[in-house]
């Protein structure tokens, strides 16, 4: 963000002209006031309480001690946070790559004026407007063996000899919720760059062309670069969406089969809500924060970035 | 967060203290009672009845049964928990370990029958001595086989099996039908229903899975070794449909869809089978052990009144009824047990004679005590869920029960 | 290679991507129709598999009537919904349209500080300040009031809401409002009769999210809110999901997935021709 260009503006301006300037940036402070206040009372507060409560022994039910960072110390040999945690960067890997697969392709495809564009773009979207919840419950439904469509239909088929239980070995079931989350999100994804690919001048990608640039050169040196800011902002929703990824494993798999798919949010769902150590559970939840954070650090550069360059 | 707390009581005290005079002495009260959802309309008839005859309104909130626990445990934290709670008996000691309920010892033993009640609820419902939960709805395991399948299969379809070989030869036969036939149903990854329909054959085998008022997690035994390996080779035996495996408690009742031959079910699941699935014939029996002998789990619902309730009369009034004759014959056509035995006899009278069986099973049937229910036995993700499910659909059950019966163990004691 | 075939041809190839567009475009609305169909099979069929999915025994609204029958019934719960979904949208709306203007055009002390703070909402677990806003809320005496669940989520709303409000803003030339400033329309005025139509797009793409986040939100609901008669809908599905009876009821999943699924395809195709513009002007440039 321009913190550099500020001051040497204010200083060129004269004095008076300085006082009015400084009396209107407070009425922009005013406009701000609901928002910063909803975050205050609904968001730095709660933190801050959670990263009080971290600090202590502190049961659902019962009066807290506190503790100190025993929390955080017992954190680094909790083996089973630290395996829902690869699990969840396991899955943020898998699931960004499948997302991006589908939506770029797509992108591509509704993005140039063609025949029925814009209901195939409408098409690609509906699932995203249907809830996570929601969604997982549908497909709840359309997985399960007997009641559903997937098992009973690949039975019918001849693929299988009898119904399988898709949901009950892990490879399955990981892939059905990879799929599962790719319909829901890749449209939302593919707007996302398609509103990027259509802000690329018509005419580099014209001039490339005359140069004898092939597509998939022209896509490698022109494309991607060009959009960098977009892929920038389609990841970080993507990424920090799937590190927090909890409904759909919740729903669909309650971290089933075998525990196999308990994400790092699960993990604290269950020590907050199953076992009740608050105080735990909001220990994991600052150092997954923290991660996050770290995680988005370089992707907000590219955000950062694209302010000062304008 | 300590002041925040301590002031919401304040200003709730001062609430308690100025909203009363403010209210028309005449006004009658609304106990509100939470409850889970699964659990059928047992509490809503009586609840009705009870408005109809008295001046005094209770209102039943029903809550789904997964998050219940969550719910009062985080209401209970804010001060914002109901006077009163239909809450599963299993976690009666959790909440009353936790100095969060109310003790109503004096009042229970002032009850002439007293004597009468459950003792499965009121084992679970004491704490050091002291009484914090009574019985309110009564629930019991049983085994039911589907009558039209076992004539089709050429078995006797007024007998139930006995003994876990004729459970499996039933159930083989019923398979064999072809089709989408299978021979057995359980939710494979659910453990309250594992503990509610699994332990009762390590208990009829004369195992248990806890010990030392749930202070010892014995899982690791031969009597829970064999009931695993009885699961293992009905599945096997492809006599268990592949959806079991997964199953975390939706389709609990499979039985209803006609193509399961054995199952086991609760008490109050024998109504709604006669009421909603009239096509279904159904008969029950006690789940047997190996070789004869049978087992129970003896659940349901004990009432708790949230520490620091205002209208602990009112719930009192309303359990009066409860316990009355009227009451437990209310209870009883919509689908509870009895919680009084003395009176049992009557209030069942004219009921199906398949709820005689349920009835019979509080007799051998048995309870589990632990103050951390929901983290060992009721979480899916929970060392008694994961043990089971891998030890009945894993390849190498032993281990599964040794990680099991460790996991279990440290939990315990972490908590103490 | 006669001219005319290699027209034919490259026609062809023009219609390919069409083609391969119609066929993905099919499986994605598959899973949606299948719902939607098999939601009025009767009873009996519920539990068989969808194959085909619509109704073979005749056209039944039975899983509809069992969904009625949960708890305070559909309609009272999609009240209770729309109203939360609806307030969510209003102050969305309203707040980011301010807290957009005020980040784009004016350079106030922690202004960078702020922007950053309200990005940081997106990355908190919304799961592990569930206790602390829920004794947050207690105190404020909002818990187990629909206008309490409103304001947290019109919270969660702010960070995807401002940064969208604050591209459109920057989208808009600044002379438009120079020249408005000359012609004597100053502030709240400026704001409401020059601006607003100005970032209307970006108006409907938050109008559109608050609502679908809103709708379809479970765990905030169903631990804030207590009282059966409060319940939205998600927390009404959780309950069809558990199952009243001890086994599931597939039609009333069917149809609760319908009755939460229409509103929002509705919201979404009423608004849609403002929402791509909303998008185009808020993320990329």
């Amino acid at each position: 963000m321009s913190v550099t260009s500020l001051p040497t503006a204010a200083v060129a301006a004269s004095r008076p002209k300085g006082r009015r300037r400084r009396r209107r940036d407070l009425v922009g402070l005013l406009y701000v006031l609901p928002a910063m206040a909803l975050v205050l009372v609904f968001f730095i507060v709660p933190i801050g309480m959670t990263a009080w409560m971290s600090l202590h022994n502190w049961p659902l039910l019962g009066l807290p001690r506190f503790i100190g960072l025993r929390n955080y110390e017992r954190l680094w040999s909790d083996a089973g946070f630290w395996a829902s945690l690869r699990f969840t960067l396991v899955y943020t890997g898998v699931a960004t790559v499948a997302i991006f697969a589908v939506a770029f392709p797509l992108a591509l495809l509704v993005e140039k004026p063609r025949p029925l564009a814009s209901l195939l773009r409408t098409a690609f979207f509906l699932p995203v407007v249907v809830g996570f919840a929601t969604a997982a419950l549908l497909w709840v439904w359309l997985l399960n063996t007997d009641s559903g469509l997937f098992s009973p239909a690949l039975q019918a088929l001849g693929i299988t000899p009898q119904r399988i239980n898709i949901l009950g070995t892990f490879d399955t079931a990981f892939a059905a919720i990879v799929a599962m989350v790719v319909w829901k999100v890749a449209g939302f994804t593919m707007i996302l760059l398609m509103t990027g690919l259509q802000g690329i001048p018509a005419d580099i990608v014209e001039a490339a062309r005359i140069d004898h640039a092939g597509p998939l050169q022209r896509f490698r040196f022109i494309t991607l670069p060009l959009m960098r800011r977009t892929l920038g902002l389609a990841l970080i929703l993507c990424i920090t969406g799937s590190m927090l990824a909890f409904d759909q494993f919740y729903i669909m798999v309650a971290g089933g089969p075998g525990n196999q798919t308990l994400t790092a949010v699960y993990w604290i769902f269950n020590q907050s809500f199953v076992s009740f150590r608050l105080g735990y559970g909001a220990a994991l939840s600052i150092v997954l924060l923290a991660i996050l954070l770290v995680l988005s650090l370089g992707q907000l550069w590219l955000l950062r970035d694209r302010e000062d360059a304008r | 967060m300590h002041s925040l707390k301590s002031l919401l009581v304040a200003a709730t005290a001062l609430a308690g203290l100025v909203l009363p005079t403010l209210a028309l002495p005449a006004s009658a009260e609304t106990l509100t009672i939470w409850s889970r959802s699964g659990q059928g309309d047992t509490l809503e008839a009586v609840a009705k009845a009870y408005d109809d005859t008295h001046a005094d309104k209770v209102s039943i909130v029903t809550l789904p049964v997964d998050e219940f626990v969550q719910k009062y445990a985080t209401a209970i934290a804010a001060g914002t928990a109901p006077d009163a709670v239909s809450l599963d008996l299993i976690h009666t000691p959790a909440f009353a370990q936790a100095g969060q309920l109310e003790d109503l010892t004096d009042w229970a033993k002032s009850l002439p029958y007293f004597e009468a009640l459950s003792p499965a609820h009121l084992s679970v419902g004491t704490y050091h001595g002291r009484i914090y939960g009574l019985p309110l709805t009564t629930e019991t395991s049983v085994l039911a086989w589907n009558k039209d399948l076992f004539a089709r299969a050429g078995l006797d379809p007024e007998k139930g099996p006995k003994t876990w070989a004729e459970w499996k030869a039933d159930a083989a036969k019923v398979t064999a039908l072809g089709g989408d036939s299978r021979g057995f149903y359980f939710s494979g990854a659910c453990g309250g229903c594992f503990i509610f329909t699994f332990t009762p054959l390590i208990w009829a085998s004369g195992g248990d899975i806890l010990a030392d008022e749930g202070a010892k997690a014995t899982l690791d035994t031969p009597q829970l070794r064999g009931a695993v390996d009885f699961y293992r080779s009905l599945v096997a035996g492809g006599m268990v449909p592949a959806s079991a495996r997964t199953d975390t408690g939706p389709d609990f009742l499979s039985i209803v869809g006609g193509r399961i031959g054995l199952q086991s079910i609760g008490a109050s699941q024998i109504g709604v089978l006669i009421n909603k699935y009239p096509n279904v014939h159904f008969g029950v029996t006690l789940i047997p052990g190996p070789d004869g002998g049978t087992s129970s789990f003896v659940g349901g619902n004990n009432i708790v009144v949230t520490k620091g309730a205002k209208s602990v009369k009112a719930v009192e009034a309303f359990m009066a009824y409860v316990y009355s004759l009227e009451g437990q014959r209310l209870m009883v056509s919509h689908g509870s047990l009895p919680a009084r035995s003395d009176i049992a006899a009557e209030a069942m009278k004219g009921q199906d004679p398949r709820y005689d069986v349920a009835v019979a099973a509080i007799k051998v049937g048995r309870t589990p005590y632990s103050p951390v229910f929901n983290d060992i036995i009721n979480s899916p993700n929970g060392p008694w869920a994961q043990m089971v499910n891998a030890a009945i659909f894993g390849s190498d059950p032993a281990a599964a029960i040794k990680d099991g019966q460790a996991r279990m163990q440290d939990i315990i004691d972490a908590a103490r | 290679m006669s001219p005319r075939r290699r027209h034919g041809r490259s026609r062809m190839v023009a219609a390919l991507p069409t083609l391969v567009g119609v066929i993905v475009a099919a499986t994605f609305l598959a899973p949606l129709a299948w719902a939607v169909l098999a939601s009025f099979r009767p009873a009996a069929e519920a539990a068989q598999p969808p194959l085909p999915p619509w109704p073979t025994q005749g056209f039944s609204l039975d899983a509809y009537r069992t969904l009625d029958s949960a708890s305070g019934g559909l309609w009272l719960h999609a009240a209770n919904s729309g109203l939360v979904a609806g307030a969510t949208v209003v102050l969305s709306v309203v707040v980011s349209l301010f807290a957009g203007y005020g980040f784009s055009r004016y350079r106030f002390p922690l202004r960078n500080t702020c922007f950053v703070l309200v990005m940081t909402t997106m990355m908190v677990p919304f799961q592990s300040i569930l206790v602390p806003l829920f004794i947050l809320l207690t105190h404020l005496h909002l818990q187990n009031t629909l206008t309490g669940l409103t304001l947290v989520y019109v919270t969660l709303q702010l960070p995807f809401s401002i940064f969208m409000m604050r591209n459109a803003f920057d989208a808009v030339p600044k002379e438009i409002e120079e020249a408005a400033r000359i012609d004597g329309v100053r502030d709240l005025r400026l704001l409401v009769r020059v601006l607003l139509p100005l970032v209307m797009p970006g108006v409907a793409t938050v109008a559109i999210f608050a609502f679908l986040n809103s709708w379809n939100e479970f765990l905030a609901a169903l631990i804030f809110l207590s009282d059966e008669n409060k319940f939205t809908l998600p927390v009404l599905m959780t309950a069809v999901r558990a199952g009243r009876f001890g086994s599931i009821d597939w039609g009333a999943v069917q149809a609760g997935v319908t009755v939460m699924m229409i509103p929002c395809l509705v919201v979404f195709l009423a608004l849609q021709r403002f929402y791509i513009r909303g998008l185009t002007a808020g993320a990329v440039k």
